[in-house]
């Protein structure tokens, strides 16, 4: 489990993060969802240790302050919101740099193999000796999210559950794609990993999240399952516009029709 | 479903190595080992007198021929005591100049850093003028303490100093700004410079002699004494290095996410600083500023084999020893009997290259 508890992080003087309490368990996807600028990002940043926070954030019950990178990379990948290349590297050679770690959690001899395995799952059969500069936005993503799915293949290691965090993981993906994406992440966590994602589609929400922690200017306005959390005195309040929140015929999954601006 | 994941299988086994240069980067460095051998056999068997290096070498190797025995020792003394030492220097240099340059690039994540451009040369420079001018006066405890070792420690701290400098300055929350860094670099090299003309300003006769012919950078007059001064401080420097080769890939993709890889950052930049001021100190300590090596050298290569640093800084050790080795037979011959400085060569071959490279690069990357 990772576990946020009183987490707050301030940056320049100014609390951008009050007093969060997190949890994604393994086995479920935890969305975080909310209006721009309500510190979703910098949450999952203090998550991944990548900012300083005050409050205590555990993986699997150690504290992730005392952790070296080495042994963190080794329990959750990180797909950032957008990554920017410095070298003409080709997309095997970017894929590949997920092994870097070496706990990918194959045999050695598969590690080889690895970087097409991923990239096949993220629909980018055939694009290894491509460049990646030369890719659109969405495809550069996905290889991103190849590199990430190569540093936890095995969702379980040694018997402890590992995590991706994705800060909008489908952002720039057309719908297709962003069901393939969403469609991993739901692989990674029935198979024993956690899932922590940033999300602005609330219906893409709606029908992958186990749980929403809802942001607000900061704060946590509500967390829980996307029955509890969706409603429309919610929505209306957190994200200042009217949306209309109903449940389809088939199923529980409730479903968001935007209405008009505030 | 199962369908597509066997025809995608399938593809992935016909295209196992699509994307993956690391076999095309093997082959160059091979070719480049040959190609430095044969540069260090050429360096060794031309220069002004027409001793033979193949009979030093072979006397050397089995034992002088019996009759030609008075021959022999002027060739050996000529070939071994005057040429190999040369070469020998030439190859650290080269080499300790190219990888840094490519260490710098990874460590900026710019193409365009080189210590020379930015700054660290001539913060390198201010350490051994200092040591120069002042090691009779004011730094003769530190000079008498240190010996031989004290210019290219000076050159060392120099370089240290302006590394540090310039990568607080440039680097903020984990980005490097390219423009910053090149602007500081002009600044950072000015002040250097303008610290060395006050020393210069300062300096006797015999010791403006001894600058004017250490900073045009050159290596003649290498001596086996220099070697042993600044050889241990390359050749460590240069062993340290293939180690952040994998940090430095990772590096490619920012900090925070090379950090999430599980590397060392902090400890890595760290590392990757002060081997460049070491070897880029201990280069400059022994032969004066030598431009534009180690922005060429990994240029070249990252075109010819990927910017994968597990293969490019051997590779640029190696292109960059050969380089600068074909640079130094040049400033020998090309106004012979008289010698030209190596850094002219270098500079009037690199700094075309350079703009070249700007050129290619506009509109691609942003300052």
């Amino acid at each position: 489990m990772i576990e946020g508890r009183d987490v707050s992080v301030a940056i320049g003087g100014r609390r951008i993060v009050a007093n969060v309490d997190f949890a994604a368990r393994p086995g479920k996807i935890a969305a975080i969802v909310g209006p721009n600028g309500s510190g979703k990002t910098t949450l999952l940043k203090a998550l991944s240790g990548d900012f300083a926070y005050s409050g205590e954030v555990t993986i699997n019950g150690r504290d992730l302050s005392t952790m070296k990178p080495v042994e963190a990379a080794a329990l959750r990948a990180v797909l950032p919101q957008a990554t920017t290349l410095s070298f003409p590297f080709t997309v095997r050679e970017i894929v590949r740099l997920g092994l870097v770690g070496g706990r990918s959690g194959v045999l050695p001899g598969e590690d080889r193999r690895l970087p097409e395995r991923a990239l096949a799952r993220v629909d980018l059969d055939g694009f290894a000796g491509r460049f990646c500069q030369e890719l659109s936005g969405g495809e550069q993503q996905r290889v991103q999210l190849a590199r990430v799915l190569c540093q936890v293949w095995a969702p379980v290691l040694d018997g402890k559950p590992r995590y991706l965090f994705l800060d909008e993981p489908v952002s720039s993906l057309d719908i297709k794609h962003q069901l393939i994406i969403m469609n991993i992440a739901r692989d990674f966590a029935r198979r024993g990993g956690g899932v922590i994602a940033i999300l602005h589609d609330l219906n893409l929400t709606a029908m992958y999240a186990d749980r929403i922690f809802v942001m607000h200017r900061g704060r946590l306005a509500a967390n829980g399952s996307p029955q509890e959390v969706l409603s429309d005195d919610l929505i209306e309040k957190v994200f200042d516009c009217r949306l209309k929140v109903g449940v389809l015929p088939a199923g529980n999954t409730p479903f968001v029709l935007p209405q008009s601006a505030a | 479903m199962t369908d597509q994941s066997i025809a995608g299988a399938g593809g992935t086994l016909a295209t196992a190595a699509e994307g993956d240069r690391s076999r095309r980067a093997r082959i160059v460095i091979l070719l480049l080992c040959v190609g430095l051998a044969a540069a260090v056999l050429l360096s060794l068997m031309s220069g002004a007198s027409d001793a033979s290096a193949i009979s030093a070498l072979r006397d050397g190797l089995f034992g002088a021929m019996p009759g030609d025995e008075a021959l022999s020792a002027r060739d050996r003394l000529i070939v071994y005591d005057i040429r190999l030492p040369r070469v020998i220097l030439g190859v650290l240099i080269g080499a300790s100049l190219a990888v840094s340059g490519a260490v710098m690039q990874g460590l900026f994540r710019n193409p365009l850093a080189d210590p020379g451009l930015i700054g660290v040369s001539a913060g390198s420079s201010l350490g051994a003028v200092a040591v120069i001018v002042l090691g009779t006066t004011v730094l003769a405890p530190l000079s008498s303490a240190l010996g031989a070792l004290a210019l290219p420690l000076a050159a060392f701290c120099g370089g240290l100093v302006t590394t540090l400098l310039l990568y607080q300055i440039a680097t903020g929350q984990g980005r490097t700004s390219v423009a910053t860094m090149l602007l500081a670099g002009i600044a950072l090299a000015a002040l250097a410079m303008a610290l060395t003309g006050i020393l210069i300003f300062m300096a006797d006769d015999r010791q403006l002699r001894d600058l004017t012919f250490w900073q045009l950078g050159s290596l003649a007059g290498a001596t086996w004494q220099k070697i042993g001064s600044v050889g241990p401080v390359i050749v460590l420097a240069l062993a340290a290095m293939p180690f952040l080769a994998r940090g430095l890939n990772a590096l490619a993709l920012g900090e925070a996410t090379a950090g999430h890889l599980g590397i060392p950052v902090q400890r890595l930049k760290y590392t990757a600083i002060v081997g460049v001021s070491a070897a880029v100190g201990a280069s400059v300590a022994v032969s004066g500023g030598i431009g534009f090596v180690g922005i060429v050298v990994p240029h070249l290569l990252r075109l010819l084999i990927g910017p994968d640093n597990r293969y490019l800084l051997p590779a640029s050790a190696l292109l960059g020893a050969s380089l600068l080795l074909m640079a130094d037979a040049v400033a020998r011959t090309i106004v012979a009997p008289a010698e030209l400085p190596i850094g002219i060569v270098t500079a009037i071959a690199g700094a075309p290259f350079f703009l070249w490279i700007l050129l290619r690069k506009r509109g691609v990357i942003d300052l």
